[in-house]
Order: structure tokens, then C-alpha cells, then sequence
């Protein structure tokens, strides 16, 4: 059990860990963001080598575990380049271009849900490209993304534990540290103070997401796929019960 | 040596046997994990589908717990803490349990979506006909289940072959560790970690086309929902 002298001590440094880890990984998820626009837009590029690029980097990053691509960044980058990498640049790197791959899901399958119909009646009104993603689909789109997006900040939240290895301390690194400063004495209060600090963050943003999702599917379905109007539903003409 | 980087595979031909040994490694945890976890996973779902309010407590209490925690803290916790409270595991173990734990999260929320895709009438209709609960559940609701859930299965084993690499930060001697240990000895980083990638890639690929032909037969045939 930990001294209840350093208890306080002790909290405030794994809070001060949460707040990296948190950082860090809003970091990898701006920069994800935006290399998941670029690998979007090429995945509905007209010109084939343009879209096969893109896939090809999604199918590989996702198909390598984080922990090689993390290692590949601090271990064997610095050699081949013969430079420098400390633990801060390699994590937020490798978790950026992770979190990229996953991006480039959300926004293709984002662009994806807003029906060709619509692009058929913009092109139809004289819309050029640009306008008809700026004006019409990228709003639409946008709300249909943030429930998914929510769900790879969550598990970029949990890959960046991963950066502890490589020496960056963030929550889990903040964590072992301690238990090493006690002799391993308090390790199990710790890793569970560690493992609740995870929870906590990663429980309540799930929470918001499919709550997100929940009203963006009552608020863009019916946008996304017009309906009948409501007085033509047989239900609406039917009289109601007594 | 200045200027581009020299890519040398020869240097490494002597460990190839050990790389390979790793690679099995991998593939034997992540199968054991596998063969935990969805069995449990299906036994999870049934409770949170099930008549009692405790059951489905535990299961959704399961789940969310296990799914906002990193793989890595469940790893430690096993590893780490419990010989502190008189449970020695050694690294295998501890490495086949926690991706089983992680595992088995993610293998409920799959078959719990599979039971949601029944609908109810099918329920209605077999109670009808005085099927009993679990008569009904095994011939009518499982069955169909199966098919539904066997893409999302799939995509759970490829994540248990991915995850298992981070079974190497306990010391589970699989392929990320035995590429990581013979890169502190020779250097040889960049090549190490190419191999290691194609090797995972590769699994990723030939376990797609396995589960291709696994489920082609029952993904063709016409579902009944």
C-alpha cells in the first residue's frame, strides 16, 4: 500500500500523466485528421494509381501492429536517416500515421453515406466539384463523421500507453515510474489508479460518441434519405385508437 | 558511411531460424487467445441477452470495463501485480490471458450484435410453436447468429494477431521481441522491423482469404432476416 504520506504526491503526478496522454494523443488525432482528409479525397480520386496509393497505406498500417511502427520510428528511422528521434517526436509520429489509416476510413466512409443522388442534382444545378464537397456533401458528412471520429480519438487514447516503452512518460509511464521509485512495493494500487485514469477518459468519450450517434442518426438520416412526406404515411390518414 | 541507408539481409540469414521460432510463438498465443475468447464471448452475449438483470450487469459491466482499458495495463496488471498478491504467472500465460481478457470484450460486443440482428418475431414465432428458451436459442437464434457475426469474427482475430505483439513488452519471446532482441545485437533495425511488417501483413492477408473461404458458403446462401 502506498505511504499515505505520498499519496496526494502520487495523484497529482498520474493526473499530470492523464494530461500527456490526452495531449499526445489529440496531437496524433489532428495530424491523423488531416492526413485521413488527404488519404479521403484519394480514395475518390479519379485517377486509379491515386486511389490504389491510398488503399494500399490503409490495408498496410492497419495490418501492422502499433508497437512495429512505433519501433520502426524510435529504432530504425534514427539509423536510416542518421539522425535523432527523441521518444516524444517518435510517438506522436507513429500515432499520427496510425491514426491517419483509421481517419482515412471515417472520412471515405463518411463521403460515402451521403447518397449519389445528391451529387447527381448538384452536378445538374451547374456545381463544379469543389463547390458540391464545400456547399453539400462535406456538411452532411462532417456530422456523420464525429461519432467515428470519437471512436479512434478513444483508441488512439489507449495505443498511446504504448509510447511508455520507448521511454515518454504519459499516464501508464507516470505509473511504472512510481511503482520503480517504490520498489515495486505499490504496484498494484498503482496500475489500478492507472487503469481507472484510462477508464475514466476513455469510458465518458464512448459515452459521448453513442450518444452523437444516436442524434445524428434521428437529425441526418431523414436528410440523407428523403422520405414520403409525413401526411402520406398511411399511418397519418389511419384514425387514431380510442 | 554517408548517403543512403544500406539495406543488408545477409547480415541476418544466421537468425532466421529464431525469427521464425518467433513467429510461431505468435501464432500460438494468438491462437490459444482466440479459442479462450470466443467461446467466452458467445457465453458473454448469451448474458447480456439473457432474462436476468445480474447477468446482463456483469456482461455490459465486463465489456466496458475491458474496452476503455489499454491491452498494455491489463498486461501489466497480470504480469506485474499479481505476483505482488502471491499469483506468479510467467510471460506466456500472462500474455495468452490478457489478450483473451481484451479479446473477449470485443467478442460479446460482436455476438451481442449478432442476437440484436434476430428479429423479434422469430422469438414470437418459435414461442409460439412452445419452443422452450434454450431449444429456441440453439436451433433457431444461435444458427443465424453465427452467420451474421462471422466477418465481425474475422476481424477480431486479425486484432488478436496484431494485439499479441504487444505481448513482447511483458516478454513473451514472439516475433516483435526476438526482432527487437536481435536488433540490439546487430543493428540491423530497419531490416528486423521490414521483416517484422510484411510478416504481420502477410498473416492479415492469408487470414482474410482463410475466412473468405470459411464463410463463403454460409455468406452466399440467402439470410432469413
Amino acid at each position: 500500500m502506498i505511504a499515505s504520506g505520498h499519496f496526494l504526491n502520487y495523484v497529482i503526478l498520474l493526473l499530470k500523466g492523464l494530461g500527456i496522454t490526452l495531449e499526445l494523443s489529440l496531437g496524433a488525432l489532428v495530424f491523423g485528421s488531416l492526413g485521413g482528409i488527404v488519404l479521403g479525397a484519394m480514395r475518390g480520386a479519379r485517377w486509379r494509381p491515386v486511389r490504389a496509393l491510398a488503399f494500399l497505406y490503409v490495408e498496410a498500417v492497419r495490418s501492422i501492429p502499433f508497437v512495429i511502427l512505433l519501433f520502426f520510428v524510435f529504432y530504425a528511422l534514427p539509423l536510416a536517416l542518421d539522425i535523432d528521434i527523441p521518444p516524444y517526436p517518435a510517438a506522436i509520429s507513429a500515432l499520427s500515421l496510425h491514426c491517419s489509416a483509421y481517419m482515412g476510413e471515417v472520412v471515405r466512409s463518411g463521403i460515402e453515406a451521403i447518397p449519389k443522388g445528391q451529387w447527381e442534382a448538384a452536378q445538374s444545378l451547374g456545381l463544379g466539384y469543389y463547390r458540391i464537397m464545400r456547399h453539400v456533401v462535406l456538411p452532411q458528412a462532417l456530422q456523420v463523421m464525429i461519432p467515428p471520429t470519437i471512436g479512434v480519438y478513444v483508441s488512439t487514447i489507449k495505443e498511446s500507453s504504448l509510447a511508455s516503452i520507448i521511454g515518454f512518460v504519459e499516464l501508464l509511464g507516470q505509473g511504472m515510474a512510481i511503482r520503480e521509485s517504490n520498489a515495486g512495493r505499490s504496484t498494484a494500487d498503482v496500475l489500478v489508479a492507472v487503469a481507472i485514469g484510462y477508464f475514466a477518459i476513455c469510458w465518458s468519450l464512448s459515452l459521448l460518441g453513442r450518444r452523437l450517434e444516436r442524434r445524428s442518426a434521428r437529425e441526418v438520416r431523414p436528410r440523407v434519405q428523403p422520405t414520403a412526406a409525413a401526411g402520406l404515411q398511411p399511418d397519418a390518414i389511419l384514425p387514431a385508437g380510442p | 558511411m554517408a548517403g543512403l541507408y544500406d539495406f543488408n539481409l545477409r547480415v541476418l540469414v544466421p537468425y532466421l531460424p529464431v525469427l521464425g521460432l518467433g513467429a510461431l510463438k505468435t501464432l500460438e498465443i494468438s491462437a490459444l487467445a482466440i479459442l479462450i475468447s470466443f467461446p467466452l464471448g458467445l457465453l458473454g452475449a448469451l448474458m447480456r441477452v439473457s432474462g436476468s438483470r445480474l447477468a446482463r450487469a456483469i456482461g455490459t459491466g465486463y465489456v466496458e470495463a475491458v474496452r476503455n482499458v489499454p491491452l498494455l495495463v491489463v498486461l501489466y496488471v497480470l504480469f506485474y501485480a499479481l505476483p505482488a498478491n502471491g499469483i506468479r504467472l510467467d510471460a506466456f500465460t500472462a500474455g495468452v490471458i490478457g489478450l483473451a481478457i481484451n479479446s473477449t470484450a470485443f467478442t460479446i460486443e460482436i455476438f451481442r450484435g449478432g442476437f440484436a440482428a434476430i428479429p423479434a418475431w422469430q422469438y414470437e414465432a418459435a414461442g409460439a410453436l412452445g419452443l422452450p428458451r434454450w431449444p429456441l436459442l440453439r436451433l433457431v437464434v444461435v444458427p443465424q447468429v453465427f452467420r451474421v457475426v462471422l466477418p465481425s469474427l474475422g476481424n477480431q482475430i486479425v486484432s488478436v494477431v496484431l494485439g499479441s505483439a504487444q505481448a513482447s513488452i511483458i516478454g513473451v519471446g514472439e516475433l516483435t521481441y526476438q526482432t527487437q532482441s536481435i536488433g540490439s545485437a546487430t543493428f540491423r533495425y530497419f531490416e528486423l522491423f521490414t521483416i517484422a511488417a510484411l510478416f504481420y501483413i502477410l498473416c492479415v492477408q492469408v487470414i482474410a482469404a482463410i475466412w473468405r473461404l470459411v464463410s463463403g458458403r454460409s455468406a452466399r446462401a440467402p439470410l432469413g432476416i
